[in-house]
């Protein structure tokens, strides 16, 4: 595994010795560890793009652990979560796990526990990295079409016929032909199929 | 005349004279009247019988002389007798004298020598010599010594009287003509100490009706007119206090008695004392006026006074207000010892006599508290103190009773407070604990978590080929000082201890725990310029709860609603109202400083607080009494100032009941 692989595991916990306790935990795993007191701290520093989650305490000072996790995908920034906390009831814990979290460990946790955790949310992260990645490529296919290439696409997926098309857009059906050839080319979709799960995966709206 | 004749004449004449002289000597004897006879020539005395007995010596015992005489007469009188009889001689009048004679037993005696005048201003007199120079002197000489004492002691009394009169401030009158005709003479005669007493000059004489009348104070002329005219009519006597204004116009209060003299049954006079009462009567006012205010003072504490024999029930004094205390009618006459003595409580009765048979035994004073039950059914808390006065007879106190049933009721109101108080205290304790255990679980599991969590990571560097030995001892070292944090917070609870107390629900007015916050919160408000409202809901209805916790709830409330106006003063209002879906909002709302600008939800946690004395723990309480009773407690701002503190309660319809 190259270095620039190695994932990153955040912590957010602002209790000193839990923190340094888990930094070490996961390093003893042969994994990279950034731990921060406060969610501040955490959005201040630069991350980079390789896989990581965040190990996050559910009572911090400022911010509980769950709001944090709702402005994190207010901001947009998609990382797994694992909550820890002391004090969890099962309310708290089914708020977090709905919201997205990958796990949510009572202090104390087995250490197993936590790495399994972490395991896992690596590689959530990883396919989502994985998915964004192949959305992005999409989204750079789909922009490179005209806009009347992107409007029979929508109506391709929609499963209309070129004579429909033709009809719709007030165009012969030869000239959808070359739209609709142009547009498979283009997104490198094999088939309708293809390109229909291309147009789902890009939440195309669909047609009015 | 035949010499027989003339023999038998003279012994007939010599026999009438023994016969006049013997009635003579016998009538001297008998009036204590002697005579005498001095022949200025020969100083040959000549004294009857009677004088030798009034001198003390037997008739005829000795011849007698002028010096003879002289010596017996007292020396002290004995210079100006004869130089006044020596003058009147020389003047040629007939010497009287009265003076002192000394007789040989040593007894004073006091007589009266006259000269009586016919004898020597008879011309011719034999006993004159050429030169009209008397030559013989008689005389009489009585012993006047008992005249002289009954004088001497009718004088003293006649003084004493006065004296006496005067010291007494009374004096007589009599007047003989007020029962005889009705005129403005009195006919009056006022001893000297009525003029005194009225400030008159006895010189002026008596005054006649209408100068009396005028004597008399303007307010009491009329009654007094009125008096004088039926004593006459009716020849009745009076007893009368008026007042009277002397001439220099000092008033005087004065009392007049006066009696009808009769003579076999035949009215004759009126008589009567006139006395000064003014002192008396200023007195018997000035007492009049401190028994009404003592009356009055009686009443408005609620004492009463008395005096008694315990051992016999005799009551000798017993105040109005004593009654009252009990129920009784003062107006109804003396009231006997038992029924005061039935009124005691049966239960308070034997200590209470236990204590007054030791008090009475020891003749000591004593001190009691008492429960009676008043005519009127109403039981009333009393304290007697009574005092023994050792010189009075066993038994016989004098003392007072007191009504202070107000203040045993506000004693037994303040302690019932003070328990509450105390509960109120020690319920804050427990629950702090719950609070307590569930902030030290999270307080304890953080280190005890951490050290877990190092230990692991510690056997994995260990595990490693090679083992890291530096990085297992520096989590070793981490586990060390985690275990050690989690020791000093389990350190902390030794502050606290715990006395466990299951809660009790039941059906509690919420009307009657503000009533009792309010009552214990108030000295502190008070003290802040801090006052409450109570604002309640009219049909605010019961709930199901535990009381004491639900008393520390509002405890808590108000307690943070005064502790946020402590510098400012302001107005605590408690509200309440009820929710469409049955629900009772309780709202307790403050003036004072309001909440933090956020977190306000913080506020509740166990240890926060923005207080430098508080604990933190007072919401967190609240807040999990709330919650266990179903119920939830927030805060909000209050517009103007101050925060409001709302908690809900599942309200409870009283079918139950």
């Amino acid at each position: 595994m190259k270095s620039a692989a190695v994932p990153t595991v955040f912590i957010i916990d602002d209790d000193s010795g839990m923190r340094q306790a888990i930094h070490d935990l996961v390093e003893s795993v042969g994994l990279r560890s950034e731990s921060f007191a406060t969610g501040e701290e955490f959005l201040g520093a630069r991350h980079t793009g390789r896989p990581s989650c965040l190990v996050l305490d559910v009572r911090l000072p400022q911010m509980s652990g769950l709001d944090f996790q709702r402005r994190l995908a207010e901001t947009g920034m998609q990382i797994p979560i694992i909550f820890v906390t002391a004090h969890g009831d099962i309310p708290m814990s089914v708020r977090a796990l709905k919201s997205g979290a990958v796990e949510f460990l009572t202090k104390p946790f087995r250490d197993q526990d936590l790495l399994d955790a972490i395991q896992q949310a690596l590689e959530r992260d990883h396919t989502a990295q994985e998915q964004q990645r192949e959305i992005h490529d999409l989204q750079e296919r789909y922009h490179a079409l005209t806009p009347r290439e992107q409007e029979v696409m929508t109506l391709v997926v929609a499963g209309m016929l070129n004579k429909q098309i033709a009809s719709e857009i007030g165009a012969s059906e030869a000239t959808v032909k070359v739209h609709r050839g142009h547009v498979m080319r283009k997104m490198q979709a094999g088939s309708v199929v293809d390109l229909v799960r291309m147009a789902d995966k890009l939440k195309l709206p669909p047609r009015k | 005349m035949a010499n027989e004749d003339v023999q038998k004449t003279l012994a007939e004449l010599s026999r009438d004279l023994q016969e006049s002289k013997a009635r003579l000597e016998e009538a001297q004897r008998v009036a204590h009247v002697g005579h005498w006879e001095w022949d200025l020539d020969t100083d040959v005395v000549v004294w009857s019988d009677e004088t030798y007995r009034i001198f003390g010596l037997s008739p005829q015992e000795r011849p007698m002389n002028l010096a003879a005489v002289r010596a017996m007469v007292h020396p002290e009188d004995r210079e100006s007798l004869y130089r006044g009889v020596d003058e009147d001689l020389v003047a040629g009048v007939h010497p009287n004298a009265e003076f002192r004679i000394v007789r040989p037993n040593g007894e004073v005696r006091t007589v009266y020598s006259v000269t009586p005048k016919r004898w020597s201003s008879m011309p011719g007199d034999a006993k004159r010599d050429a030169s009209g120079r008397p030559y013989k002197l008689f005389g009489t000489v009585q012993d006047i010594t008992d005249r002289k004492r009954a004088e001497e002691a009718l004088k003293q009394s006649q003084f004493y009287l006065s004296e006496g009169q005067r010291l007494a401030h009374m004096g007589s009158w009599a007047s003989n003509d007020l029962g005889i005709r009705w005129s403005d003479d009195l006919g009056i005669y006022w001893s000297e100490e009525v003029y005194k007493i009225h400030g008159l000059d006895p010189q002026n004489g008596a005054p006649n009706l209408k100068q009396y009348l005028a004597t008399i104070h303007p307010d009491d002329r009329a009654s007094m007119g009125e008096t004088i005219r039926v004593m006459h009519e009716q020849r009745c006597g009076c007893d009368v206090t008026k007042r009277i204004v002397r001439p220099d116009g000092e008033v005087r209060y004065v009392r007049c008695v006066g009696v009808p003299v009769l003579e076999g049954g035949v009215f004759k006079a009126f008589h009567g004392t006139t006395v000064d009462i003014t002192e008396h009567e200023l007195l018997t006012q000035e007492l009049r006026r401190e028994r009404a205010y003592l009356t009055e003072a009686q009443s408005l504490t609620h004492t009463g006074s008395w005096a008694c024999n315990l051992l016999t029930w005799e009551i000798l004094h017993s105040s109005d207000e004593n009654a009252r205390l009990y129920g009784f009618d003062p107006s109804q006459g003396a009231i006997p010892f038992d029924r005061f003595y039935n009124a005691i409580l049966a239960e308070d009765e034997v200590a209470l006599r236990a204590k007054l048979e030791n008090a009475i035994r020891e003749g000591a004073d004593y001190d009691v508290e008492f429960r009676i039950r008043r005519t009127d059914g109403a039981i009333r808390f009393l304290r007697g103190i009574g005092h023994h006065n050792p010189s009075q007879e066993i038994g016989e106190y004098v003392g007072i009773t007191m009504d202070i049933t107000e203040r045993k009721r506000a004693e037994e109101e303040r302690e019932k407070l003070r328990q509450l108080e105390a509960d109120l205290a020690h319920i804050n304790r427990v629950n702090m604990m719950g609070e307590l255990a569930a902030a030290l679980a999270h307080e304890i599991r953080q280190p005890i978590a951490a050290s877990i969590t190092s230990a692991n990571a510690c056997l994995r560097w260990l595990a490693r080929d090679p083992p890291d030995i530096e990085r297992a001892r520096a989590a070793a070292a981490r586990i060390e000082q985690d275990g050690n944090r989690a020791a000093n917070v389990i350190n902390h609870l030794r502050s606290f201890y715990k006395k466990g107390t299951p809660p009790e629900r039941g059906i509690v007015d919420l009307k009657d725990i503000i009533r009792e916050m309010t009552a214990l919160l108030r000295k502190e408000a008070v003290r802040h310029s801090i006052k409450i409202y109570s604002e309640l809901h009219e049909d605010v209805p019961n709930v199901l709860a535990d009381r004491v916790q639900l008393q520390q709830v509002f405890m808590n409330l108000m307690l943070n609603a005064i502790d946020a106006m402590k510098d400012t003063g302001g107005k605590l209002t408690i509200s309440s109202r009820l929710t469409l879906e049955g629900q009772l909002v309780v709202s307790i709302s403050d003036t004072g400083v309001g909440l933090p600008s956020e977190n306000t939800e913080q506020i509740f946690d166990a240890f926060h607080t923005t207080k430098p004395q508080g604990t933190g723990m007072g919401l967190a309480i609240t807040r999990s009494i709330v919650e266990a009773h179903g119920g939830r407690v927030w805060a909000t701002a209050n517009q103007e100032a101050g925060a409001t503190f709302h908690f809900t309660l599942a309200a409870r319809v009283e079918a139950d009941t």
